[in-house]
């Protein structure tokens, strides 16, 4: 019985510690985190990119692109901010750094997209090449992170 | 020539009322992380929901009562309300979800934001819900839902390598960087997509609405298997569209937007704007059957009259649940939480609620006092034994396998 009741509070006791006000994963699970991270802004990125492409071609209307990359815009800057709020580990401090600053890159060029979008402006090269290098420099950092 | 009719236009109207928010979306997710190597879920969640469909359209046929009518007459009053809590929360979740999809279907084509929409779109659902005649609301929600078949010519017009998307079926085809575990999750979460327990309450009910009688068992039956297959291969038309335009790219489907995409890539302007219809028919459609499903549940239990056979004066407590079950998911979107969301989560628990549903029309389908000579045979025994082993399965791993990926994630 009383080992019961011990097994049942330690049990409480790990469920407890994972429900802090603050995500204070190890590195490894850090690592996990900003993989996911990456991965999710990197899909943000390629669909405002598609959506832009699409329209360019006249195979979307206006409002569905805008629906689109505004969409994809909301979910990049969700996943940013996500991923800013959990408390880096010591030792990936550099690497947390590096991630931020790409998401917040990543951000951006959904936002420019979103931009051009609302003005009708599908075929910008300037910023269809930025979203080929986030896209391409997002997938580069999760094959460091999270190889 | 009238028989033929009615098959055909049940045909049709099974087809297009087959797929709902929860099978856009989640066809669309599978394709876009697992290509086509979860397809064979979708094949065998149609076939249960096929065996299941045509017992309780047969229990409704021979004895004029729908399955939950005789559920807790036959079972007792406690396990009636037990399947009564689960099911119907499960359909109330769906009925959210399908009124958000209604929302982010004309959210589409007007880019006005979903919440401000979500008004309106509840005022229209309970208008119809109220207003509309049964026939009227199956037969042209149904038929516009047909419109998704833009999904199947946008595959072809995207020219797909075939052999490629062929070997993907084998499940050993995942990609590599999936875990088992989120393979497993969204196993589940399509099947209960597939065989989501309101399509047995609204069929049922249905059948009692349209005052079907032993003589149009041929007919159920026909509508049952061939419409809902066909109805499958638009899911899997879904499914194949996302793993072609998607799964090379690295997105994942978060959006109905991205649902569609697919097709405006391989189909252009007209192509979208059609399955953009075929959005709105399918969530519009749903969300009248599960407002209504909701209502059949909760009347058929407490045994007061329902249905769209009499009128609303009479039927009073029974419309009175539709405007309250509609008023309360309206009230749920407008607090903003995530249509999407209300989806992936009502198709988890609908995999859980599954056998609470589905026992229940085994045992009803095998009693002579209800269904005389027409009780199940050993086919249709046999099928339903393996599918409820399978339901219960899948139940008991949804909830510990959305904990284990974090709802898909990883």
């Amino acid at each position: 019985m009383r080992r019961t009741v011990a097994a049942a509070c330690a049990l409480l006791a790990l469920t407890l510690t994972g429900c802090g006000v603050v995500d204070r994963p190890d590195p490894a699970g850090w690592d996990q985190q900003a993989g996911t991270a990456l991965e999710d802004a990197a899909s943000q990125v390629a669909t405002a990119r598609l959506a832009l492409r699409s329209a360019a071609r006249e195979r979307t209307w206006s409002t569905y692109t805008t629906v689109l990359v505004a969409e994809a815009e909301e979910a990049a800057a969700s996943t940013e901010e996500d991923l800013s709020r959990v408390q880096v580990p010591r030792p990936r401090r550099s690497a947390a750094a590096r991630v931020q600053e790409l998401l917040s890159r990543a951000v951006d060029a959904v936002a420019q997209a979103r931009e051009h979008a609302v003005d009708g402006v599908y075929d910008d090269a300037a910023l269809l090449d930025e979203l080929d290098r986030v896209d391409a420099a997002l997938e580069h950092e999760h094959d460091r992170v999270a190889p | 020539m009238k028989r033929y009719f009615a098959v055909l236009l049940g045909v049709l109207t099974a087809i297009g009322g087959f797929v709902d928010i929860g099978d856009l979306v989640t066809n669309a997710q599978v394709g876009a992380r697992f290509g086509t190597s979860l397809v064979w879920v979708v094949v065998f969640g149609v076939v249960g929901i096929c065996v299941f469909a045509e017992m309780s359209g047969r229990i409704a046929a021979v004895s004029r009562r729908a399955t939950f009518d005789l559920v807790r007459e036959r079972l007792g009053p406690r396990i009636g309300f037990l399947n009564l809590v689960g099911s119907m929360l499960v359909t109330l979740l769906t009925f959210i979800a399908e009124i958000g999809g209604v929302a982010l279907a004309l959210q589409l084509v007007s880019s006005v934001h979903h919440v401000l929409l979500v008004p309106f779109v509840a005022a229209a659902v309970w208008i119809v819900l109220w207003r509309a005649r049964f026939s009227s609301i199956e037969n042209v929600l149904g038929l516009m839902g047909l419109t998704l078949i833009g999904f199947a010519v946008a595959l072809w017009q995207l020219g797909p390598d075939w052999s490629e998307l062929a070997a993907g079926l084998a499940p050993a085809e995942k990609p590599a960087a999936e875990s088992w575990a989120t393979y497993a999750f969204f196993g589940v979460a399509l099947f209960g997509a597939a065989m989501t327990p309101y399509e047995v309450f609204f069929f049922s009910s249905g059948g009692v609405e349209e005052h079907w009688s032993d003589k149009d068992i041929g007919v159920m039956r026909a509508n049952v298997l061939i419409g809902f297959p066909l109805g499958g291969i638009l899911s899997v038309a879904i499914a194949a569209c996302a793993a072609t335009v998607y799964l090379p790219e690295g997105i994942a489907v978060e959006t109905l937007g991205q649902v569609g995409l697919p097709v405006a890539v391989g189909l252009g302007k007209i192509g979208l704007a059609v399955v953009v219809l075929g959005f709105f028919a399918a969530t519009f459609g749903a969300a009248c059957e599960t407002g209504l499903s909701t209502g059949y549940s909760l009347a058929q239990y407490f045994g007061f009259q329902w249905g769209k056979f009499v009128r609303p004066k009479e039927a009073a407590g029974f419309h009175i649940i539709l405007l309250l079950a509609t008023v309360l998911a309206a009230g749920v979107l407008l607090t903003g939480v995530d249509p999407i969301m209300v989806t992936e989560i009502s198709v988890v628990f609908s995999a859980v609620a599954l056998p609470l549903t589905y026992f229940p029309i085994l045992v009803v389908a095998n009693d002579p006092d209800y269904l005389g000579e027409h009780v199940n045979g050993p086919v249709a025994n046999a099928l339903g034994v393996f599918y409820l082993v399978v339901i219960t399965i899948a139940a008991l791993a949804a909830i510990p396998l959305m904990v284990a990926t974090s709802m898909g994630q990883g």
